[in-house]
């Protein structure tokens, strides 16, 4: 079992992706909607891993990564894509990225991946 | 060998079906009870390569979930994992059947129509459409690439990219009965609500679905698998999502010849809206008796009002 964040400007991602994490027996310990507050929310709640998507207003995904692996280099990050997000993948391989996920979500890949994090 | 690779997803019972409705030869329940046979007889292909032991349920579904998120047909994704071998996927096919005979042997057995009836229904839908018999051979193969070039009304490759990859998206997750109508070029045009989504780098794309009344629900309620009163702005939050997984394979795809696209965060419009632009695409779908537009356009910005 994990302590999860959650930090994706979509709603209905957010539902998703709890709803599929809590069914599995993670806890989810907060939601953000942009990579500012995913910032916030990580140092208050201290979670084992982040779910972060790429894609957000103010502060997009990669910035929120690089922000909360300066401050927690052990911070367990999955980043979340929509297919084709290539270079931005490379971008947060370099600083640091533990795992992605593909929209639109399979269950079975977000269990497994979540289950090797937590090895 | 590739080629010869028909995929699951097929257009053109509901396409001209819903002719075969519009011309009053069939009813729209004649035409739902049609389909629904054809859908118990047409089997899916994972089901047959299951049942012929040739694949374990497990490899089944775990090729159903990579092709939702992959926009690759399960025969080449099962050939690729090394489930299947390219000659067994060819043998699953034809065990499948053709879709379209089952289709008018269906409309022939419920004594609707005739053979030469049907014949005739086609003579004059292609004749209504204006296309040869080599466009017509294309849409009752069901290749949706092919289907969706002819309904196109630009040969820009960028158009028939995006517009292909949506339409599969649509079929795989939305539903499976989903089919389009002939695309259009306008300048501006009225929506009720609408979600979008621009994209930059190499190429600058804006695409996204609008809607009149509550037909974006049509999209909205099975992409989050949750229900909507109204096109409010989580339902086109929802729309957004989808719209985001369409243009994440298109961008997927552009990576390929190394076109390197970026996606912003989609927006969203819950009040009614112009759209404007400089000959942008209007690709109309239905989704279940719902209308809704596929809008595009390539290297010119959208301005909504």
């Amino acid at each position: 079992m994990a302590n999860i964040l959650i930090v994706d400007d979509s709603r209905t991602s957010r539902k998703m992706l709890r709803s599929i994490l809590e069914t599995n027996g993670h806890v989810v310990v907060d939601e953000a909607i942009n990579g500012e507050e995913g910032v916030k929310k990580y140092q208050a709640t201290k979670p084992d891993i982040v779910t972060m998507d790429i894609t957000m207003p103010i502060v997009d995904g990669v910035e929120a990564l690089k922000m909360i692996k300066a401050m927690h280099k052990d911070a367990k990050v999955i980043m979340v894509t929509a297919a084709g997000q290539k270079s931005k993948m490379i971008e947060c391989i370099k600083e640091g990225a533990n795992e992605f996920l593909t929209k639109p979500f399979d269950q079975h890949e977000i269990i497994e991946v979540i289950a090797k994090l937590m090895e | 060998m590739k080629k010869e690779f028909v995929g699951g997803l097929y257009m053109f019972d509901q396409i001209f079906g819903n002719y075969l409705v519009a011309t009053k030869r069939i009813t729209k329940e004649q035409l739902k009870d049609v389909i629904a046979i054809e859908n118990t007889i047409r089997v899916k292909l994972g089901l047959i390569a299951v049942a012929e032991k040739l694949m374990t349920t497990e490899q089944a579904d775990e090729v159903n979930n990579l092709q939702a998120i992959m926009d690759r047909r399960f025969g080449d994704i099962a050939v690729e994992k090394g489930y299947l071998t390219e000659e067994q996927v060819i043998q699953l096919l034809k065990k499948q059947g053709n879709i379209y005979l089952i289709f008018v042997q269906t409309l022939i057995d419920k004594d609707l129509l005739t053979l030469s009836d049907i014949e005739a229904a086609l003579a004059e839908y292609q004749q209504s459409m204006g296309f040869t018999a080599t466009d017509m051979d294309d849409l009752v193969s069901g290749d949706i690439e092919r289907t969706v070039n002819l309904f196109l009304p630009t040969a820009n490759t960028m158009y028939s990219k995006l517009c292909g990859i949506a339409v599969r998206t649509l079929i795989r997750i939305i539903h499976s009965g989903a089919y389009v109508s002939k695309a259009f070029l306008v300048d501006e045009i009225y929506a009720d609500n609408l979600a979008i989504q621009h994209l930059d780098g190499d190429f600058k794309v804006v695409s996204g679905f609008a809607g009149a009344d509550d037909s974006l629900l049509s999209i909205a309620v099975p992409f989050a698998k949750e229900e909507f009163a109204s096109v409010d702005m989580d339902a086109l939050d929802a729309v957004g999502e989808f719209t985001n997984c369409i243009n994440g394979l298109f961008a997927s795809d552009l990576s390929k010849e190394n076109i390197e696209i970026d996606m912003l965060p989609p927006l969203f419009y819950d009040e009614s809206v112009t759209i404007k632009g400089n000959k942008f695409c209007v690709f109309p779908m239905s989704i279940e008796d719902n209308n809704v537009s596929f809008i595009v356009s390539v290297d010119e910005e959208l301005t909504i009002e």
